[in-house]
């Protein structure tokens, strides 16, 4: 009997090392993922993704939400968790500068800040995981357009406001696509519309682009309000040829894609949350464990999303850049329309 | 007679260790030990090191509620706290940003606060008749309409240079400077309201208003000067709200007029006016903190941490009357 429970008690010991060997690379560390407010759905599908991989490395993740989403009560926050001296804070941060001060008295205390979603200023932050680049959301639409143009003919953008900071930059650097690539020359962009964020207001200003230009083939809008209001009114005009494209969230558009005439928007595109997530997970535990520092040229590897190389960030900061735009077309919008 | 709250005022007069002990103070003091007891048990990290060190960002609301108790006392309330908070701190920044030396950016945040408190100050006492409700409601959503404006789209601002600022949040030891200001500022509070003839002043008013003009008090010079140095303590509040976040943006002091009535409510100070003191506002301010620090400290909901001190706040409403009827009771 004796024997036999020694024989049980060191085959446990012995599974029980395995099971640490095998575990991962952030064993007993301790993470705090910071977000912008409780109750926001795609966060939530992101902070998911980040505690997953966390765990599976062996990490403890703390989830935590402000009172309120405003950059005082994300300061409180900060705060807690620095008494709670975790090994590192990964944050989506409600303002650019309010931040700095807790954020640089985390990082004298010893804690690794990374930074996703939104990020705060290059001061306040170690690396910044950023979902795309302003020209990787140029490039992914401007051949989206080539592609269901069937290269060459008129198309529009329907925008959000004039003023939208991220919507003038992709436009931007979508004009500048266009000058520079012989490719997209028999592409005609005949109108940018704004429709301010408005589902009426979009409407409307499809509609107006439908009865100014008769022979329109695409329409991009790379804003979730635009595309939705653009897919709907085109689908439910008889006959009308045009396509829809842009960036959109999988729930909304699940009734408008699809590859045939039945359905407007052949496939759109947006960042995968759960990866974002997963991805500042790997970054975070990378500094954590001293692969990375955040200073430009390093590179790391974030489990099966594979290798990544941080680079200069448009704020002087530093980010990694998850990856190009991720397509949704009617193989997974309805997989993805469940998260988000 | 039974005051609105339930509690009577006796023309026997007590002792003044009995009243402290026996009093709503007494029991204040007994929830500030329970909830630092309750605060070591549920929360590891909850000492005084890090007690000291998350406190600031709480404590810039306590000059706050030094002000606007002397505003309750007379029965009366300012909402509009908040956002002059918020403007004051914004043109903090600006000023700074300009180059201009710290203690005239001091100065004039202070100044700037001031004057917000002097526009309450002169609308409620020329129209004396007005609500205090409804015209600090209107200001609170001019002062914060005006900051946004001045903050432009980004919505928010941020220090050029941080030095000034950071300096502020200096330590003696491991006592952070904002503790000695407040500590000092709430002596003073107290023994004006408590000790004066301008404090007496301030009960008679809150008592009755109608009474206290007709015995000889300058109800309107009082509101005026009290309205107006609310505004001053929002500008010294913004001091302290720009050097814990380096800037100031639209959402900049959201909710600070509700927090400084609640802390001065739960201290026993009735919002009915005419009752309470500064006491009882200053322990209740400091379980406020502490509640907070020890539940955040373990990442408690901010939902749940809000929802406790709603509940309590109904408590120390109530409780007055409970005693009161049981006290009745026990009298027959």
């Amino acid at each position: 009997m004796k024997k036999l429970l020694s024989v049980l008690l060191v085959a446990l010991l012995v599974a029980g090392l395995m099971t640490s060997a095998l575990a991962g690379a952030a064993d007993g560390k301790k993470i705090a993922l910071v977000g912008k407010s409780a109750g926001n759905a795609f966060f939530e599908v992101a902070a998911n993704g980040f505690k997953a991989a966390g765990e599976a490395e062996g990490a403890k993740v703390d989830v935590v939400y402000p009172e309120d989403a405003t950059a005082d009560a994300q300061i409180k926050v900060l705060d807690n968790l620095i008494s709670q001296q975790p090994d590192a804070i990964c944050i989506s941060a409600n303002d650019v500068n309010a931040l700095q001060a807790k954020l640089e008295e985390a990082m004298d205390a010893g804690i690794k800040v990374s930074a996703f979603d939104s990020a705060p200023n290059p001061a306040s932050r170690q690396v910044f995981i950023n979902q795309v680049t302003n020209d990787g959301v140029a490039l992914g639409l401007m051949d989206a357009v080539y592609d269901i143009a069937g290269g060459e003919g008129k198309w529009a953008i329907l925008s959000a406001t004039s003023q939208a900071a991220n919507q003038n930059a992709w436009i931007d650097a979508m004009k500048a696509l266009m000058e520079a690539d012989e490719k997209y020359a028999k592409l005609e962009l005949v109108e940018v519309a704004y429709g301010d964020d408005e589902p009426q207001k979009s409407t409307d200003q499809t509609q107006a682009l439908l009865d100014n230009y008769p022979d329109l083939k695409v329409i991009c809008a790379p804003t979730t309000v635009g595309i939705m209001a653009a897919a709907k009114l085109v689908q439910d005009t008889e006959g009308c040829a045009v396509k829809v494209t842009g960036l959109g969230m999988p729930s909304e558009m699940l009734a408008y894609t699809g590859a045939d005439d039945a359905h407007s928007c052949p496939y759109f595109f947006l960042w995968s949350m759960p990866d974002l997530g997963k991805m500042a997970a790997y970054t975070t535990i990378a500094l954590i464990n001293g692969d990375i520092t955040g200073a430009e040229g390093e590179t790391f590897t974030a489990g099966d999303l594979g290798e990544y190389t941080i680079t200069k960030a448009d704020d002087g900061g530093t980010q990694v850049i998850l990856g190009p735009l991720f397509k949704f077309d009617e193989s997974n919008v309805e997989e993805f329309a469940k998260l988000y | 007679m039974a005051g609105k709250s339930g509690r009577s005022i006796s023309n026997i007069p007590e002792s003044p260790i009995k009243k402290l002990i026996f009093g709503w103070e007494g029991i204040l003091i007994l929830v500030f030990i329970g909830v630092n007891i309750f605060c070591k048990w549920f929360s590891e990290y909850y000492n005084m090191f890090n007690l000291l060190r998350q406190m600031p960002v709480y404590l810039a609301e306590v000059f706050l509620m030094l002000v606007m108790a002397f505003i309750l006392v007379m029965g009366e309330i300012d909402i509009s706290v908040g956002s002059t908070v918020c403007l004051a701190a914004t043109m903090a920044c600006i000023i700074a940003n300009a180059g201009t030396p710290m203690p005239l950016v001091i100065l004039a945040t202070l100044a700037v606060g001031t004057c917000c408190g002097l526009v309450n100050a002169t609308i409620l006492t020329r129209f004396s008749e007005l609500p205090p409700m409804i015209v600090t409601l209107a200001t609170q959503i001019i002062f914060r309409g005006i900051a946004e404006i001045v903050l432009g789209s980004g919505g928010s601002i941020a220090l050029s240079d941080t030095a000034g600022f950071k300096a502020i949040n200096g330590k003696i030891g491991s006592v952070p400077y904002i503790l000695f200001i407040v500590v000092i500022l709430a002596v003073i509070a107290a023994i004006i309201l408590g000790k004066s003839t301008f404090g007496r002043k301030v009960y008679a008013i809150g008592t009755n208003r109608l009474a206290a003009r007709y015995s000889g008090v300058a109800v309107q010079k009082i509101r005026f000067i009290i309205y107006t140095l609310m505004g001053t303590a929002a500008g010294l509040c913004a001091v302290f709200m720009v050097a814990s976040s380096y800037g100031a943006n639209t959402t900049t002091g959201t909710g600070f007029e509700m927090d400084a009535i609640a802390m001065a409510v739960f201290g026993g100070i009735s919002s009915t006016g005419g009752k309470g003191n500064m006491i009882g506002g200053i322990i209740s301010a400091f379980i406020i903190v502490c509640l907070r620090i020890g539940l955040g400290q373990r990442n408690v909901n901010g939902q749940v941490i809000l929802l406790i001190i709603g509940v309590l706040l109904i408590a120390a409403v109530a409780l007055p009357n409970i005693f009161g009827s049981l006290r009745k009771a026990m009298k027959k």
